[in-house]
């Protein structure tokens, strides 16, 4: 089988936020992480914590269709906590390192199914998912499933 | 393009970044560049400065006085926010309790912040023992000693302090004035279940710090930069809200009295 790689390009930008180029389309995303609440763009933290909602989220959906589930709303509330983020600061004495210590990530799921088949759907996402089997090893992870009716 | 000026200042929350970002960008506009390093602890930052590390060091009072005991006084206080000058504590006891005056606090106890916290522990222990009142012998002390080393900076030990005194643990407890103000005012204390039994003399707080032998005239170029921020001025308003001041005034060293009476009091140097 060959090999099946993905490739994309970030430039970065003279002043302003980087520049991803993936397939045909474009993004922007900011400093790796910033602490002002008004800061212009999302950083690449805040990417990385929607890439793992997204593929819970749109894992859930694929799960969905093969097995021919009724889901009306996917939502999830992703957060993430670093080890120490004054150590990404460069803040002389600190101890620790700016990596993701911890993601926590609740998604909702708005359906009339039983919850057993909701639940059998998550776990089997969760086995598949690429992102979760990647950070499992290094980053605890809090995943949660609700059912909302 | 002239050489930076090194800016050392103790971040206790990575949002504080925020404020020396703006900072920076200001300084630059004014032709006089800093680069800012942070600490973890003044410890650390008072060592940079006497070590010549760092240019001038944004200092808390407790550091100031670090600075000149470690130097034998060959430190300059060189400016500091309206806002530092002439700041007391308040002793806080419930509405209800019986304590009517300092005396009336002998064999209770005190809830205060963190050991090395100016206004919320040294600057009221040390009131109260020029008022007779020993600390650990005529009354109980309990110390809330969160973030040791950033000398109170982080007000969680004195908001400890305060909801022990909440839980009836203890009979009064300790904080700035700002403080009791912010939070009557958002809703933290309720004013009508509490009351100021006593306040301490009035105190100066932070301080931007030299040593001796920094060029005048490059402590000159520096301030004349600092003082052209205006608060009328919209560029300049959000940063000195964001740092709580209206107008960067000169630096003095009349009102480290009260703190300095009380580390003498307490030995809070003694043994290093």
């Amino acid at each position: 089988m060959e090999e099946t790689r993905w490739t994309l390009r970030v430039r970065a930008g003279s002043k302003g936020p980087s520049t991803i180029y993936v397939r045909r389309r474009q993004f922007q995303a900011g400093e790796p992480l910033h602490f002002d609440p008004e800061y212009a763009h999302a950083t690449a933290v805040e990417y990385l914590l929607a890439a793992i909602g997204a593929d819970l989220v749109g894992g859930l959906q694929v799960i969905a269709r093969r097995q021919s589930l009724q889901m009306n709303q996917v939502e999830a509330v992703v957060s993430g906590k670093l080890n120490n983020p004054l150590t990404y600061l460069g803040v002389v004495g600190e101890e620790g390192h700016p990596g993701l210590e911890q993601v926590a990530v609740t998604v909702y799921v708005s359906s009339a199914e039983s919850e057993a088949r909701i639940r059998q759907a998550w776990d089997e996402m969760l086995k598949r998912s690429p992102l979760v089997n990647t950070l499992k090893p290094t980053v605890r992870l809090d995943l949660t499933v609700k059912l909302v009716i | 393009m002239p050489r930076p000026l090194v800016v050392g200042a103790v971040l206790y929350d990575p949002k504080v970044a925020t404020i020396w970002d703006i900072m920076g960008e200001f300084f630059a506009q004014q032709g006089c560049p800093i680069n800012v390093v942070f600490y973890s602890n003044y410890g650390l930052q008072v060592e940079a400065l006497l070590n010549k590390h760092i240019d001038i060091a944004w200092n808390s009072p407790l550091a100031w006085l670090d600075a000149q005991h470690r130097s034998g006084g060959q430190c300059r206080a060189i400016a500091m926010r309206d806002t530092d000058r002439n700041r007391v504590s308040h002793l806080v006891v419930k509405q209800a309790s019986d304590i009517v005056t300092l005396e009336h606090l002998r064999g209770k106890t005190l809830a205060v912040g963190a050991k090395d916290s100016p206004q919320a522990t040294l600057i009221p222990l040390g009131f109260l023992q020029r008022h007779g009142l020993r600390p650990e012998i005529d009354l109980q002390v309990r110390r809330f000693d969160l973030l040791v080393g950033k000398h109170g900076d982080h007000v969680g030990g004195e908001l400890e302090a305060f909801r022990c005194l909440e839980r009836g643990e203890a009979d009064a407890s300790a904080m700035l004035d700002l403080n009791w103000d912010r939070w009557a005012g958002d809703g933290t204390i309720s004013p009508a279940e509490y009351r100021i039994l006593a306040s301490t003399g009035s105190f100066d707080h932070c301080v931007f710090t030299v040593r001796e032998d920094f060029p005048r005239d490059l402590e000159e170029e520096w301030l004349k930069a600092l003082f052209s921020m205006r608060y009328d001025d919209p560029r300049h308003r959000e940063m000195m809200d964001m740092e709580g001041l209206k107008q960067w005034l000169p630096g003095r060293t009349t009102g480290f009295g009260p703190l300095g009476y009380a580390v003498e009091q307490l030995g809070f140097f003694q043994g290093r």
